[in-house]
């Protein structure tokens, strides 16, 4: 019995020597890190996100790759366990030498993985909408900042199409992107004349599964005799038990809408949404968007994961823009070299796949359109409002006074994530 | 002097002493040599990676320690253990936190930038004394240890035991996890404290600083290591195994049980607070998800992989068990909890004394024979 | 059908802004329809059938148009129409471009015509288009549909169009109102219908009559009129809304008088969530109860059986979606039941025969092997389902709200599972009480040798045991796919609140489990509003934490040698 553990735990440290020293050798593919979470909490969201990065290189190798090489994904698991994301980071750049990395869903684990890609000179693509307030070298952030969904989504329901909102509800998750979020919304609304009796914030916990005493306040909230919204940043697993409670209580999207900016198509895969008809959310991008470049991409995506059913979202589409533009400045550059790549990356365009051109700028934000739709009752979103253009994205929001007077500009001569001056370096 | 390493060198026979110096010479001075010295690109080179995870391993070591010491000797299985590392690792944080001082991203000399952006215009109180690292250091040990004293004479006082404690011991990690989640706490909610630049002034980003935090990771790993063996082999330690075996029994012939677990499960929360001190510089961040039950389950797991009651097989646990992780998340990413759950499953059963047990029963030659008496056994 | 001047003013469905939208009226629309139907069918010159026809239009102010000029017409058929507008039921037939009435079956689509409301044949979906509406189309089309709704036939729609009708009042609803109160023989909805003719008198310029009002509504205990006396009592530009001194003091008085009643009405909403949280919490730890409490195991995995209930659950519903018809949907939540029990069940003897059997007596040894069996079935379920959640929809009978008045309101799934939780109890009591099994049950885990002795099949009855505990989590499973998500990461949720329950209650009584929850449920409840979701789940712990020091065995301690180490 114990020599064949043994003799299975001698193989499989061989096996794994072997594996790295292989991959360490293997110079003749150009390396594509995946970091996702594909166990414990995070999977539910980034599981799609790993589909979607093998399904781009799969897309990339059958056009012949990339310099005449091929490209390899190496897929590793951070089983969202936020420190394993900054030991996975660290095996992905020196162990497996990879040339770029695509990952990351939560702000934590970005913190987490952002000080060993500053150290090894890597490159991060990161997909999601998050806080802003942040720019690292290392990283190009591919979805919205908040002025590319939170504030756009305000203005929408205070216009009359929106409904003419007066007084509003913000409820979210306890944790950065919400905290930044509500307090950029605050500012604004107070901006736009809202008084601060007319504005209820409210935090739960992660996973917050007992929602009947908050959606019960809110009601009481919206009873004041005004037009009253719910701007939701409430993340992750807590959505579906808040909008069953919603559905069950009543509260009709025509009485009380909610616009959210962490519930897409994935998340709403989860949730009967014929009670929730017009309740909002604010994208760079839906799948019910009615644009050729849109319909063949999902047509492609079908055929490759074999399911018909697959949705694909706002993340999706922001790896889908991330990876051609990496592609192209690879290409460009005629070398997988980090800083080669990076300069080649500013100005890079990439076709939405919505319509108009996405542009990366040197604050490493991209520039996007924004998109509101309304919950279908087959949990798509139809839009119902779209910039007429693309949305520079502000790494450091005008509404935060001490984040105002910050720039991000990774060219000359700024150089530099969060500067009150230029630095003038060359590099 | 004379007693005391004497004392020393009775706490091990010959051969483990060997060991020990053996695996110490590898820790300290090979594997820095093969980071530093072997040039990039050879054979021989170490990545920087493998010191960065080394250095982790040693550190979740040191916690397995102070679990075993418990567990093993004690019968206190507490699942709460991440409360004591997490706020060791806090404390450690919020020196570092202060460190970076003007470097912030809002360039606030005090305060954290967490902290500007909740519009706090000063330090809270507890914040306090966090720029120096002696005090840092002592609060490191003291919190945890203070915690522990606290919540230790409630629980042991009211003869709380078994399963019980464990599970009070998990509402308290739980709680703590909690809180700390909470934005108005001051430690800078679910993100944590991260973003730190240097500690006593050199950089965290450089390799040296690196290897120097590994080789302190090992000293401290050994010194733990006396110290708990000093503790077992001491006549408190065979108090607390007789308190392990039989609590009453010991109750009745006039011992206090109480003071003796409170004196080693606050020892044991000191060092799980000094684990955390040494795993958050290497690893670069420190937040709630430390607190998470599920985390202290797991060092339940490592010490029983390893072999409780044994202090080697904690260390051995926790490198296996952590070993393990490393390797399946990018070997098998899709399917590695099948083995991570298949290897917890398998030791209970089939190695119910861990590793060591495994080895101590193959040198003597009873695995076979222990085996075939349980299959018997079973079926019949 | 329609003429290529029309779809020139609908085809580019692309969006341009809102830019001069609002300058289109409904005469203008009109007019472009009229020359293009000049050669066509009479049906197309009702202007009905134009008004229609107008809904597909390309700005939303468009829509808004043709249904204003829908309600204008007066005719009946428009209730059906504006119904499905809202419904999102309203789809352009691709082929001819004409408005229709959709309803899916399966792949394809029923086809009504909206002016005829016959049948007019199936559509795949791809052969029509969606007629997109909006919240503020919606809401439009409610206010259409409202004042029609007050003389329905339906009782309950004529109360919900009362309700609205007082949510935002407007003058020109007065004289409406009090003919649907002459007509109204439900006295529930005369009072609502009363309480929403006095709101709009408030405004009333006799003094008389808003004194009336005010007395009128001063019984009531519904927060949006006590915001309608709110309003009153406002000052604008120094002046007081309400000029008449001696009103006002009515209306003061009369908003205590509802603050009074709306305070005990939050106290009784309190209670009824407190209780149904706790009927939650009961739910997720009565099979750990069993497993846990009754036979010492340290059951890690309680939770995935939990997770296995809600899984077996979702595929239920997916058989009843594709193979059974519609109208006994809302069934599959029943078999779901006795389905998911076996399920977890199976389960259960599974990890009781291949594992925990070798580990009785060690219990700390039975939590490292269940961890690890936990997580080998989330695995299993991320690996088989995907890492995303899965749809459970909620049946008919099971969705919606009781109101209670006073503004406490309850929903209907929570009710649902305040009494299925009941019932499980019970008949688990029941059974453990007076079955074969449940004596059998009960003499090993006291005394395993003695029942031995007597020729009982420990090891059976152990297995027999453990699946029961394991069943019943998966009902729960059943339960919670209605309020929760159903995911890999489930039974992960529920595991700390469920040790705790059963710990707090006291390890291996029924009772404490069933005190120890809804005590839990409720003080956590009566403290979220005081400190926030976040704070008040600290406190439950550290008050448990404290308990325990007092009752080193939970609420309800067993006695006697078992209870003995």
């Amino acid at each position: 019995m114990f020599k064949s553990l043994k003799t299975i735990a001698a193989a499989s440290v061989l096996a794994g020597s072997l594996a790295m020293s292989a991959s360490a050798q293997a110079a003749d593919t150009i390396k594509v890190g995946v970091l996702h979470s594909l166990s414990g909490t995070m999977a539910i969201s980034e599981t799609a996100l790993k589909d979607v990065m093998l399904f781009l290189i799969d897309e990339q190798n059958k056009k012949g790759g990339l310099l005449g090489k091929q490209l390899e994904a190496v897929v590793v698991d951070p089983a969202s366990d936020w420190p394993l994301f900054a030991e996975k980071a660290r095996e992905l750049i020196e162990q497996h030498k990879v040339d770029v990395v695509f990952g990351n869903w939560t702000s934590v684990s970005r913190k987490s993985v952002l000080p060993v890609f500053e150290e090894l000179n890597g490159m991060l693509f990161y997909p999601v909408q998050y806080e802003g307030e942040e720019s690292s070298r290392n990283i190009f952030y591919t979805g919205a900042a908040p002025n590319q969904q939170a504030i756009p989504a305000v203005e929408y329901l205070m216009s009359e199409d929106g409904g003419a909102a007066k007084r509003w509800v913000l409820a979210g998750t306890d944790y950065v992107y919400p905290r930044t979020t509500n307090k950029i919304l605050e500012a604004f609304l107070k901006a736009k004349g809202v008084a601060a009796e007319d504005i209820l914030v409210n935090y739960t916990p992660f996973g917050h599964s007992d929602w009947q005493t908050i959606v019960s306040d809110i009601k009481s909230f919206a009873s004041a005799g005004k037009k009253t919204a719910v701007v939701s940043t409430i993340n992750g697993d807590a959505n579906v038990p808040f909008y069953k409670e919603l559905a069950n209580q009543g509260i009709k999207a025509e009485d009380i809408p909610v616009v959210a900016f962490s519930v897409g198509e994935e998340e709403l895969a989860g949730i009967d949404t014929a009670p929730l008809v017009g309740h909002l959310a604010a994208w760079n991008y839906f799948m019910s968007v009615d644009a050729p470049a849109n319909a063949a991409l999902i047509a492609k995506w079908h055929k490759f994961i074999g399911d018909d059913k697959r949705v694909f979202n706002d993340p999706m589409e922001a790896h889908y823009i991330g990876f051609n533009m990496w592609a192209q400045a690879v290409a460009q550059a005629g070398t997988t070299n980090i800083d080669a790549v990076r300069q080649a990356m500013y100005g890079q365009e990439v076709p939405n796949l919505t319509g108009g051109v996405a542009v990366m700028n040197t604050n490493h934000h991209l520039s996007k359109p924004v998109l509101i739709g309304e919950i279908q009752d087959d949990g798509q979103f139809a839009t119902v409002w779209k910039t007429d253009g693309v949305v520079v994205g502000d790494a450091w929001s005008d509404f935060i006074p001490e984040s105002a007077k910050l720039t991000a500009d990774w060219t000359y001569p700024w150089v530099c994530g969060n500067c009150e001056k230029p630095k003038y370096l060359t590099n | 002097m004379g007693p005391i390493s004497s004392r020393l060198l009775a706490l091990e026979s010959k051969r483990s002493w060997t060991a020990i110096v053996i695996l110490a010479v590898i820790a300290i001075v090979v594997v820095p040599f093969l980071n530093l010295a072997v040039p990039e690109g050879s054979l021989f080179h170490l990545s920087t990676f493998w010191v960065a995870t080394l250095g982790k391993y040693l550190a979740f070591a040191i916690l397995a320690l102070s679990l075993d010491l418990i567990w093993g000797y004690a019968g206190i299985l507490s699942l709460g253990h991440g409360a004591f590392f997490g706020l060791g690792g806090y404390a450690m944080g919020m020196y570092m936190m202060r460190q970076i001082g003007e470097r912030s991203v809002y360039g606030n000399p005090d305060l954290p930038d967490f902290m500007v952006f909740l519009n706090w215009d000063r330090l809270p109180w507890y914040w306090f004394g966090f720029d120096q690292f002696w005090f840092a250091a002592l609060m490191v040990i003291a919190v945890p240890g203070a915690l522990a004293f606290v919540f230790g004479w409630l629980a042991f006082r009211s003869r709380i035991t078994g399963v019980y404690f464990s599970i009070i011991s998990q509402a308290m990690v739980f709680a703590f996890m909690l809180a700390f989640f909470r934005n108005e706490m001051g430690f800078g909610g679910n993100n944590g404290l991260t973003d730190f630049k240097d500690i006593l002034g050199f950089e965290l980003s450089q390799d040296a600083t690196k290897v120097g935090l590994y080789i302190a990771t090992v000293v401290a790993l050994l010194i733990v290591y006396f110290i708990c063996r000093a503790v077992v082999t001491s006549k408190l330690g065979r108090l607390l195994i007789a308190v392990r075996d039989a609590e009453s029994r010991v109750r009745f012939l006039g011992y206090s049980v109480t003071n003796a677990k409170l004196f080693v499960f606050t020892l044991s929360a000191m060092i799980a607070g000094l684990a955390g001190a040494l795993y958050v510089p290497q690893v670069g961040i420190i937040n709630p998800g430390e607190f998470a039950p599920a985390k202290s389950i797991e060092m339940a797991i490592w010490v029983a992989v390893g072999g409780r009651g044994t202090l080697f097989g904690a260390i051995l646990g926790a490198f296996a068990v952590n070993g393990a992780r490393t390797y399946f998340t990018a070997a098998a990413p899709e399917i590695w909890l099948f083995f991570l759950g298949a290897l917890f499953i398998l030791v209970t059963l089939v190695m119910p004394h861990g590793i060591v047990g495994v080895y101590k029963s193959l040198r003597s030659g009873e695995l076979t024979a222990a085996i075939g008496r349980r299959l018997r056994r079973n079926n019949g | 059908m329609t003429t290529s001047h029309a779809r020139g003013e609908v085809s580019p469905r692309r969006f341009s802004a809102f830019i001069g939208t609002a300058l289109l009226s409904l005469a203008l629309l009109a007019a472009a329809f009229l020359p293009a139907n000049a050669q066509t069918t009479a049906a197309d010159q009702d202007p009905f059938a134009l008004a229609v026809q107008g809904l597909d239009a390309r700005q939303f102010s468009d829509k808004a148009a043709a249904i204003d000029a829908l309600g204008a017409l007066g005719d009946e058929r428009a209730i059906l129409v504006l119904q499905a507008f809202a419904d999102g039921r309203m789809y352009r037939r691709n082929a001819d471009n004409l408005v229709v009435i959709g309803d899916r079956v399966g792949d394809i689509f029923n086809l009504t015509s909206p002016l005829t409301a016959e049948s007019i044949g199936t559509a795949a979906s791809g052969d029509i288009k969606k007629i997109v509406a909006n919240n503020k189309l919606r809401g439009q089309i409610r206010g259409v549909l409202g004042q029609l709704a007050l003389f329905s036939p339906n009782a309950d729609n004529r109360l919900d169009a009362a309700r609205n009708v007082i949510a935002s009042p407007t003058e020109e609803a007065l004289g409406l109102l009090k003919r649907a109160r002459d007509r109204e023989t439900v006295s529930k909805i005369r009072d609502t219908l009363e309480s929403g003719i006095a709101v709009l008198e408030l405004a009333s310029d006799d003094r008389a009559v808003r004194l009336a009002a005010v007395a009128t509504l001063a019984d009531r205990s519904d927060p949006d009129i006590k915001s309608a006396l709110d309003q009153r009592l406002l000052e604008i530009n120094g002046e007081f809304i309400e000029p008449d001194p001696e009103v006002r003091a009515a209306l003061v008085a009369a908003i205590e008088d509802i603050n009074d009643r709306l305070a005990l009405f939050g106290l009784a909403e309190n209670l009824i969530f407190g209780l149904s949280l706790g009927s939650v919490l009961l739910l997720a730890a009565i099979g750990l109860a069993i497993t846990f409490g009754v036979m010492g195991v340290i059951n890690m995995a309680h939770g995935e059986m939990i997770m296995l209930g809600a899984y077996t659950t979702f595929i239920v519903q997916e058989i009843f979606r594709s193979s059974v018809s519609p109208e006994f949907f809302g069934m599959y939540v029943l078999v779901s039941i006795p389905a998911a029990f076996f399920v977890a069940a199976a389960f259960g003897v599974l990890i009781e025969r291949g594992c925990i059997r070798f580990l009785y007596g060690r219990p700390l040894e039975t939590l490292l092997a269940t961890w690890g069996v936990s997580l080998i079935l989330q695995q299993l379920v991320r690996t088989l389902f995907g890492a995303n959640n899965r749809e459970v929809a909620n049946p008919d009978w099971i969705s919606g709200a009781v109101a209670f008045g006073g503004g406490v309101s309850v929903t209907v799934n929570r009710i649902y599972i305040i009494i299925f939780c009941i019932m499980v109890v019970a008949a688990l009591a029941a059974f453990i009480r007076y079955s074969r099994f449940g004596l059998q049950m009960r003499a090993v885990t006291q005394n395993r040798g003695m029942a031995s002795a007597m020729g009982i099949r420990t090891g059976q009855i152990d297995a027999l045991t453990f699946a029961l505990g394991s069943g019943i989590a998966g009902v729960a499973g059943v339960a919670l796919s209605q309020i929760s998500n159903v995911s890999p990461n489930l039974g992960q949720n529920f595991i700390v609140d469920s040790f705790m329950v059963v710990v707090f209650g006291g390890v291996g009584s029924l009772w404490g489990t069933i005190v120890g929850a809804f005590s839990l449920g409720i003080v956590n409840k009566f403290l979220e509003p005081v400190s926030g979701a976040i704070l008040g789940k600290v406190v439950v712990l550290v008050i448990i934490i404290l308990f325990i020091q007092k009752r080193p065995r939970g609420l309800f301690a067993l006695k006697g040698r078992a209870a003995e180490d």
